[in-house]
């Protein structure tokens, strides 16, 4: 207690010196009292007096502290020391503040410097645009004036735009804040328009990665252009349409500024509610008033273009009318040159063109003119009258056209007269010249003087003095009445044809009326004709006109000869002179002889005797009838056939040639068949009937002895059903000739052929006989009937098939008996015997007496030997060893000459190989042991040479000992074990 | 002036377009919806003593979680989430969504809209679902589309819920 209240008040410190100043009890109840309290005093002191302690506690609340504190009052408290301490660290190392800043700072930089490039670009780019323009000198005077750069004027007045919106969007969710639009400039809902606008911000941020705090720059569409300024916490989006400065960058990044500066903390807490941040309206306003429109006032460009493009129109226009007006004269200029036009008006109105006038049908198209003077056809208004001009061209035209003068007249236009020339008929001359006189009044004069008037009349004393120059012809009277042709005359029939004269004169035939009576001529030619006609002179005698002399020379009869005479004689009154001393008279014998000659050589003609008796002629003799006929051979001999008396008696030649032609007439028609004559014989050749065929052999048969030979063996039989029935005949002789076939019954019918009849299973068979026969098949029905032959060749067939005879023995056909010879085991010879006894029923004798039982044994002891050969095996295997080896060839030599033997002895040896095992073992090993080396050296045999369907296997295990077992052996037997061989014979 | 961003949020094909087509003022195409993947629309809802307009932003309907721009919400103070009621699926899908928003930006007010309640025969969410989610005290509408039920109901709710 005294030790609290001297603490409480130290003056009682001295009331209380005599206490003691430590007594423990004190101290004790303090540290009972206030104990905890006194330990953490001294811990606080301790924590305030040690600065290490208290900068550390104080740093653990520092952030707390700061966080709490007002921002104002720490933002001032701390701006000294933070400005110091950053001027500390530049001065210290300036490189810490930049690495900080520098990701603030770049992005900025950047931009800045973009636009500053934007900027030099642009106005280097408007710069070049307007140097050498009017407004561009004009600038410099500017430039120069104001002491500005060249380009800040030309931007000054290149640079047109205007703001139309101004957006102010809330970063955080894209709401609108405020928006500010021009005078009459239009947009939807700029609320939409505000949040898309950011979330397209967004869109290109998030797909495109891009991390930069920026935002959308610009977006440009055509004329306008969307700029946006990112502040802290809203978007400034100006909406400009024209061309902007970059410098605006600066003023809406200014406005922007001022905006957040003033508003920041509005800014930061907008919610959507708009009327927390009033004023800012008015900020943006000034955005809007931003713009630039160059004063159109200076130089009239508009007027001056205009004023010029109306002059160019008017000289133009002047220009074109001029060109027109004077193409258009060009083309009249062209129009009045022109032969039969006549130009009576013309004008030009409008840009049209008129002309009339007065134009011949037979002058140029006027229209026609007009290509090539380049005056537009479709404005030229024509009207044009027709009349006749009467210049000299057109009459002539029109004259040729009206008149149609003939080839043979020629118009033509001489000194402005028409001159027309030639040869025309009186008809058309009469027309021309009333032509001419119509032509009289006005026109050109028509002169058709030239014109020779060729007539009918002209032409027909052409054909008349064409008649009279006619040697036959004589023309008595001629005439010409009311255009008819009268003609009368003579005319000797041998003349020429008045008639046909007429064709190519141009008479006309119906006019003309003749009258020609028929005279003879005397002229020596038509003599000749006549005398040549009638007196018909042989061949032997020529006539011809020499001199006016008719002149008969050759050889000739004396009749004739007096025939001549007589008309020689008849012509001497005024007719020429006919000369016929110059025929040689032949005598009626000479030219018998000739003839009779000339018989003789005729082949086929025998003449026997001929003699001439008071001037007539007789012959007698032997003619083919189909010989030259004598009578026909006296014409052109000049024998008088009246005097000749033949007697004739016909005979059959039988030279080859005659023989031919009478065939020839006899088997006609020949066809296909030709007829020769080779070395004396007639050979047929060819393809015929067989009709034609027995005609020809009938008349080969007729041929007399002495005769030609008539050969036909060369001439092939064509028809059809012939060489069928020829083929079908031949097939049948060779069934008939075929061993065990008999042919009962045959016939032909409808083209078919019917068979039927008996035969052999062993005989050939009739089909198979068909071929080669050229017989169809399809055309054959056959009916056989099966029998058995007891033809010996078949009796053996049969024979040899049922008791296959062993190859030592024979059989043949001895005088119709079946003799078997040889050597046969007994068996075959009593199977032989029976068939024997059996075929004696049918009468067919089998002789077996000759046979002889064979000798077998040799083959015995070959039996004895292969059977009592053993293969012997070691204990469980069903392989021999190799010791047993040689036996094994043994055996198979010695079963392989068995085999042989007994097959040439008609028997068929079979070996049987048993397996044998000793008892040791199951019992069904053993039997499946002994068949298995049973197998085993059947394989082994086989290797040899053995066949395999000469060895036969079975397995005999224990049930076959050689030797009995013993009882005590433990491997059994080796004799025992073993392959046995057995034959058999069957 | 008052305006709150909210954002639409739903599966795909839900019909989150077909529902504001006939009830919002809207300037764009649908053709955004594809190449931004938002459409901006705008449902003014007027109130006695003021009119709040509510700027929507329609966000493309994706079935694909992983493909959903969350960026495009920042800044929405509500949210309109869309069921399509014959597709139990898209309640997942919009209730996903809803997580993935507050995850990043917050709790915020939301109305939940099960849509095309005028298909009653292909319907596919149980009563009792409905009546669980309403427990919690979570704003459920029933719309339609084609009919408009109860479509301006549940804008107004929501306006009334971001305005205060």
């Amino acid at each position: 207690m005294v030790e609290i209240a001297r603490n409480v008040d130290p003056d009682n410190h001295a009331l209380y010196e005599g206490v003691p100043a430590a007594d423990h009890r004190l101290e004790r109840l303090r540290q009972l009292l206030v104990g905890g309290e006194i330990s953490e005093l001294s811990r606080v002191t301790h924590l305030l007096d040690e600065p290490e302690q208290l900068a550390s506690a104080v740093g653990n609340v520092l952030p707390e502290a700061t966080a709490r504190a007002s921002h104002a009052q720490l933002g001032e408290a701390l701006a000294p020391a933070v400005e110091r301490a950053a001027q500390r660290s530049i001065q210290k190392n300036p490189n810490t503040l930049t690495d900080i800043l520098y990701p603030v700072f770049l992005p900025a930089i950047r931009k800045s410097i973009g636009e500053k490039i934007d900027q030099t670009f642009q106005s280097l780019n408007e710069s070049l645009r307007h140097i050498f323009t009017w407004h561009g000198l004009k600038w410099r005077f500017e430039a120069w004036r104001t002491g500005t750069s060249f380009s800040a004027v030309v931007l000054k007045h290149s640079l047109i735009y205007r703001v139309e919106h101004v957006f102010l969007i809330s970063r955080a969710s894209g709401l609108l804040i405020a928006h500010v639009t021009s005078q009459d400039a239009t947009s939807e809902d700029p609320q939409l328009i505000s949040s898309m606008l950011s979330a397209i911000q967004d869109f290109v941020k998030d797909s495109f990665k891009e991390k930069e705090n920026s935002g959308l720059d610009t977006i440009r569409f055509g004329e306008l252009r969307l700029w946006s300024e990112v502040g802290q916490f809203a978007t400034l989006v100006a909406v400009i349409r024209g061309n902007p400065p970059e410098e605006l960058h600066e003023v809406i990044r200014d406005v922007l500024l001022r905006i957040h500066q003033e508003s920041s903390r509005a800014l930061e807490r907008f919610d959507g509610d708009s009327s927390q941040l009033p004023g800012v309206e008015t900020q943006l306003q000034t955005c809007v008033e931003l713009q630039h429109m160059d004063s159109k006032e200076g130089f009239p460009w508009l007027v001056v273009t205009a004023v010029l493009l109306a002059l160019i129109v008017a000289g133009g226009w002047f220009f074109l009318s001029w060109q027109s007006a004077h193409r258009w004269q060009s083309y009249l200029s062209r129009l009045a040159a022109q032969p039969g036009i006549v130009v009576s008006d013309q004008k030009t109105s409008g840009g049209e063109f008129y002309v009339a006038g007065l134009r011949d049908p037979l002058a140029a198209d006027p229209q026609s003119l007009l290509p090539g003077t380049e005056v537009d056809s479709a404005r030229v208004h024509s009207n044009w009258h027709f009349y006749q001009s009467l210049e000299p061209e057109f009459v002539l035209k029109r004259l040729s056209a009206s008149l149609a003068p003939p080839d043979s007249i020629r118009l033509s236009v001489v000194d402005g007269r028409i001159v027309a020339e030639g040869e025309a008929t009186t008809t058309w001359i009469n027309r021309a010249r009333a032509a001419a006189q119509h032509l009289s009044a006005g026109g050109p004069v028509f002169d058709i003087s030239g014109v020779r008037d060729v007539s009918a009349e002209d032409r027909w004393q052409a054909y008349v003095s064409r008649l009279e120059a006619q040697p036959g012809i004589i023309v008595a009277d001629q005439n010409v009445r009311d255009g008819q042709f009268y003609i009368t005359g003579l005319r000797d029939p041998l003349a020429a044809d008045p008639q046909s004269l007429l064709s190519g004169t141009q008479v006309d035939p119906a006019r003309v009326h003749a009258s020609w009576q028929f005279y003879q001529s005397l002229e020596p030619r038509f003599v000749l004709n006549r005398l040549a006609a009638s007196l018909a002179p042989p061949d032997s005698v020529r006539l011809s006109v020499v001199n006016d002399r008719i002149v008969a020379a050759g050889e000739a009869t004396t009749a004739w000869i007096n025939r001549a005479r007589a008309a020689a004689q008849q012509l001497s009154a005024g007719g020429p002179v006919f000369d016929i001393s110059g025929v040689r008279d032949v005598s009626p014998e000479e030219r018998w002889q000739a003839y009779v000659s000339r018989l003789e050589t005729q082949p086929g003609i025998i003449v026997a005797q001929q003699n001439v008796r008071d001037g007539q002629f007789y012959v007698t003799g032997l003619r083919d009838p189909l010989a030259v006929d004598p009578q026909s051979l006296l014409s052109g001999t000049q024998v008088d056939p009246a005097r000749v008396h033949a007697s004739w008696q016909f005979y059959q030649s039988l030279e080859p040639g005659f023989v031919l032609k009478r065939l020839t007439a006899l088997l006609y028609p020949l066809g296909k068949v030709r007829l020769s004559i080779v070395n004396g014989r007639i050979i047929a050749e060819g393809e015929a009937p067989d009709t034609w065929i027995d005609r020809a052999r009938a008349a080969a048969r007729q041929l007399s002895e002495g005769g030609p030979e008539f050969d036909i063996s060369k001439v092939r039989d064509v028809s059809p059903d012939a060489r069928a029935a020829e083929h079908w005949q031949y097939y049948v002789s060779r069934l008939e000739a075929q061993p065990g076939i008999i042919v009962a019954q045959q016939t032909e019918r409808g083209g078919d052929f019917y068979i039927s009849g008996l035969r052999d299973p062993l005989a050939a068979d009739p089909q198979a006989l068909l071929s080669g026969t050229q017989v169809d098949p399809a055309r054959v029905h056959s009916q056989w009937q099966f029998y058995q032959s007891l033809d010996p060749k078949f009796v053996v067939k049969r024979l040899t098939a049922s008791l296959s005879p062993p190859k030592s023995v024979q059989l043949s056909i001895i005088q119709g008996r079946i003799v078997v010879v040889g050597e046969a085991p007994a068996g075959w010879i009593s199977r032989a015997q029976a068939a024997a006894d059996q075929l004696s029923a049918d009468g067919v004798v089998l002789d077996v007496s000759q046979l002889r039982e064979l000798n077998l044994a040799e083959l015995d002891h070959l039996r004895e030997a292969i059977q009592t050969t053993d293969i012997f095996f070691s204990s469980g295997r069903v392989v021999p060893g190799p010791e047993q080896t040689p036996v094994l060839d043994r055996l198979a030599d010695q079963l392989k000459e068995f085999a042989e033997s007994a097959r040439n002895a008609g028997v068929t040896a079979r070996f049987m190989l048993t397996g044998h095992s000793d008892t040791t073992g199951r019992e069904t090993a053993n039997a499946s042991i002994s068949a298995a080396r049973a197998e085993t050296v059947r394989a082994l045999l086989n290797k040899r040479g053995v066949a395999p369907e000469l060895l036969l296997v079975r397995g005999a295990g224990t049930f076959e000992p050689a030797v009995p077992e013993n009882e005590n052996s433990r491997t059994g037997n080796s004799t025992n074990r073993r392959v046995s061989v057995t034959v058999n014979l069957e | 002036m008052l305006q709150k961003k909210i954002c639409m949020l739903g599966g795909f094909a839900v019909g989150k377009t077909s529902l504001v087509r006939r009830f919002v003022q809207s300037i764009f195409s649908e053709n955004y919806l594809t190449t931004v993947g938002v459409k901006i629309d705008k449902k003014s809802v007027a109130f006695p003593d003021k009119t709040v307009d509510l700027i929507l932003w329609d966000l493309a309907g994706e079935d694909d979680i992983g493909s959903f721009r969350v960026s495009y919400v920042r800044g929405a103070t509500g949210l309109v989430l869309v069921v399509d009621g014959t597709r139990p699926a898209t309640l997942a899908v919009a209730l996903t969504l809803r997580e993935r928003c507050e995850a990043e930006f917050g709790a915020m007010p939301f109305i939940l809209l099960f849509n095309k309640s005028d298909l009653a025969d292909r319907w596919a969410i149980p009563e009792g679902e409905i009546d669980e989610l309403k427990q919690r005290g979570w704003q459920v509408y029933l719309t339609s589309a084609l009919s408009g039920e109860h479509v301006d109901d549940a804008f107004h709710q929501l306006a009334s819920m971001v305005a205060k």
